[in-house]
């Protein structure tokens, strides 16, 4: 920490610059190369996020593993909701990867918009995922208030044609796969940082390329 | 709009299941064979020293149980009949007044009495009657039996100072009976069968009624009561009688030895047990209590809002009802009754015990949002589960989230709300199954409201539960989604060729194979491949190893 009082004074999370990653609360990706990358160096604790990906399946949600392990193992741990998903998910699969099972509520519903934002702003849970194909920006914008109102953090999976529509939420990602992992490109995000992370899969280790 | 009725519905358990009032309840001498001749030595005092029975008789129970308001004016008797002849039980105070008698022949009633007005007997009603009014006394004490066919019992020794002595309890016990619908003659005694004797009592209205607060003074004011009062058999009676021995003091005076021998060991124990030398243990009665409550609407209810509306008073009632009982209940069923008879049930289940009327008329309504009504509704009927004791939890200072602040009350909360609106089975949690299968591997379960321990007992847990109940197979093995059905996947060249999924697919890893379950007919041999698709998706697929040798897609790994 500086001493200099215009340092300490940027420092505030209620300043936010243009250019520069505003200091909020998150929660580390597990993988370093897209920490560095994302403001506050993380998954907003409580923001909506939005993923584009132009199928499901292509590895958005090993992107998530890291951190759904994290919040699910957390004290006292709220709920790591998972709002109309498109399969099932698999039980013994995310045991193997640390994610505590009875921290999960798995949600069946044709409106998944409204599930979502009861999800989000109840305050129940630490993460809420929802698989939205036809959402609007309007929305998006209660979503993204809801999850200020339940300190949430709230990931909305769309389709990558989705990227040319306005989005209020805090941070836009897109995932397409590459070779044996993702390639991540920031479409939006605060402090404004852009580009394209590659990841990869190994074996639960993730390395930048 | 008109103010829902609300009628309580009260189950009973009061013989079988529920335990000894009597602290000595196992400490019964077992009764001598006949031939013995010798009784027992007259015991010495129980220990139980410091219970205070009050006794409610309720003498026109008959009469209360199947008459109406009025009627007690006019001339009107319930009958029953004794060996073929219609026989007054009871009259009432206006047919009394003309001749009209209890044990006379309604043939003879009539002659003197030609409006005579007569109900029959019914004994079902005198006892949910008696019932009712139990579960009114548990309003004074925990402790409260019933005495069949006309009697409660009521263990008040703590309750004395609590209810401003023993004047103002009698007083609120009376006033207790008469809004059930009854009158009860009441007495006080340190042993539930003298507090019985004493009720049972007819006494001038100016007389003193019947109290005996400790048990030294017990045999002296017992003594001039009559014996019939202890409703021993009537050739018991009849002996005594011809004995000279009319009172309970004479009784009592009798050598025990002489009357063990005469009157059997049953009538001296009963004796032992009226005086205390004998424990005289009570079943205390359980009320298993429901809420019912029917309202019906001065017009016909064709809207969501409306019923809502309608329904809120009713909710209101039933918060107040759980409120004095301390309960909470776990469903509430909401039954809407349409013109010719048809009922639409809607049925919410709390994910924990609720009581507040706000939040389950906020799930009724989503609940009602989501049914859609066949015809407008004429009369609504609320019936909830059984009551459970309420369990208060004390506020938490923090947020939920911050400085480490629980959920609290809104996972429950959330639970509710989702249900209510999207039904049951759309929301649940996940639990693992020791299985081989992948379908058979994990089940639903339902979500854990309560968390048990801390986090780090819990992680220990569930990876202790991953490491025994799955055999490690290694991270990246298992795909992250599963299929519920496998989706069959075209073989475009047929025969042993690889299957096509949106493209050519590219073999990464396999064959594992999986093959188990011959003991439930749902046995799988299957080889299990990870492939790469054209989109580019890791997908987890398998080929069967019977005929017809087809392939599957099964999971993909996200």
């Amino acid at each position: 920490m500086s001493d200099d009082p215009l340092a300490r004074l940027l420092q505030h999370p209620a300043l936010w610059r243009g250019r520069s990653a505003a200091q909020l609360p998150t929660w580390s990706t597990g993988f370093p190369a897209l920490d560095a990358s994302l403001p506050g160096g993380g998954w907003p604790r409580a923001g909506l996020v939005e993923l584009l990906t132009p199928r499901p399946g292509v590895g958005e949600l090993r992107l998530l593993v890291p951190v759904l392990a994290q919040l699910s193992g957390l004290t006292p741990a709220r709920w790591l909701a998972w709002i109309a998903p498109p399969f099932e998910p698999f039980a013994p699969a995310l045991a193997e990867r640390g994610i505590a099972l009875d921290r999960q509520l798995i949600v069946r519903t044709a409106a998944p918009l409204w599930a979502m934002e009861q999800a989000l702003g109840s305050g129940a849970c630490e993460a809420a995922l929802a698989w939205a194909p036809r959402v609007r920006a309007r929305g998006l914008r209660r979503l993204q208030l809801a999850t200020e109102r339940g300190r949430t953090l709230g990931i909305v999976f769309r389709e990558a044609s989705a990227a040319r529509e306005p989005s209020p939420a805090a941070l836009r990602l897109a995932v397409v796969p590459h070779g044996g992992g993702v390639e991540v490109s920031l479409l939006k995000s605060r402090g404004g940082a852009r580009g394209a992370i590659h990841l990869q899969f190994g074996d639960g280790r993730a390395e930048e390329r | 709009m008109v103010v829902p009725k609300s009628a309580e519905d009260l189950e009973f358990e009061a013989a079988g299941r529920g335990s000894p009032v009597g602290a000595a309840a196992l400490r019964r001498p077992t009764p001598s064979p006949a031939c013995s001749p010798a009784p027992a030595p007259a015991p010495a005092l129980s220990a139980e020293a410091g219970e205070l029975w009050l006794a409610l008789h309720l003498p026109t129970l008959a009469f209360d149980a199947v008459c109406r308001e009025g009627d007690a004016s006019q001339p009107v008797a319930v009958v029953e009949p004794v060996r073929r002849v219609q026989r007054i039980v009871i009259a009432s105070r206006a047919a009394h007044a003309r001749g009209v008698a209890p044990g006379m022949a309604l043939a003879a009633a009539l002659t003197l009495e030609p409006r005579l007005d007569t109900r029959n007997r019914d004994t079902g009603a005198e006892r949910a009657l008696l019932e009712r009014l139990a579960a009114a006394a548990g309003e004074f004490t925990s402790r409260v039996s019933l005495e069949p066919p006309d009697g409660v019992l009521l263990e008040v020794r703590g309750s004395l100072a609590l209810f401003g002595g023993v004047d103002a309890l009698c007083a609120q016990v009376s006033a207790a009976c008469r809004r059930v619908g009854t009158r009860a003659r009441l007495a006080l005694a340190p042993t539930p069968l003298a507090a019985l004797a004493g009720a049972r009592v007819s006494r001038g209205r100016a007389a003193a009624p019947f109290r005996v607060m400790h048990r030294a003074q017990l045999v002296g004011a017992l003594a001039p009561l009559p014996l019939a009062t202890l409703r021993l058999p009537q050739d018991t009676l009849g002996r005594l009688a011809k004995m000279g021995v009319n009172g309970i003091g004479a009784a009592l005076r009798l050598p025990r030895a002489g009357f063990a021998r005469r009157f059997g060991h049953e009538t001296l124990a009963t004796l032992d047990r009226l005086v205390g030398r004998e424990a005289a243990p009570r079943r205390a009665v359980v009320p298993r209590e429901r809420y019912r409550a029917r309202g019906e609407p001065s017009y016909e209810l064709t809207s969501q809002p409306a019923l809502v509306a309608f329904l809120a008073p009713m909710l209101e009632a039933l918060e107040d009802f759980l409120r004095r009982r301390q309960g909470s209940i776990t469903a509430l069923e909401c039954r809407l009754h349409h013109r010719g008879g048809a009922v639409t049930r809607c049925r919410l289940r709390f994910a924990q015990p609720a009581f507040a009327a706000a939040p389950i008329g906020f799930l009724l309504g989503e609940r009602l949002a989501a049914t859609t009504l066949a015809a407008p509704v004429t009369a609504c009927e609320l019936v909830s589960s059984r009551l459970v004791p309420r369990r208060s939890a004390s506020a938490t200072l923090w947020q939920p989230g911050e400085h480490g602040g629980g959920p609290g009350s809104e996972a429950p909360e959330l639970i509710e709300r989702l249900r209510a609106r999207l039904g049951e089975e759309s929301v649940y949690g996940l639990c693992l199954v020791p299985e081989h299968r992948p379908e058979a591997a994990w089940r639903i379960a339902e979500p854990l409201v309560h968390r048990n321990a801390g986090a780090g007992a819990r992680q220990a847990a569930s990876a202790g539960a991953a490491a025994s109940a799955v055999p490690a197979i290694g991270a990246d093995r298992r795909p992250l989604w599963l299929l519920s059905t496998p989706l069959p996947l075209p073989s475009p060249a047929g025969g042993n060729a690889w299957p096509h999924y949106e493209g050519p697919l590219e073999k990464l890893a396999g064959p594992e194979r999986i093959e188990t379950g011959w003991w439930d007919d749902r046995d799988v041999a299957r080889d299990y491949y990870v492939v790469r698709s054209g989109a580019a998706a890791l997908l987890w697929i398998y080929r069967e190893r019977r005929p017809p040798h087809a392939w599957f897609l099964h999971g993909v790994f996200g």
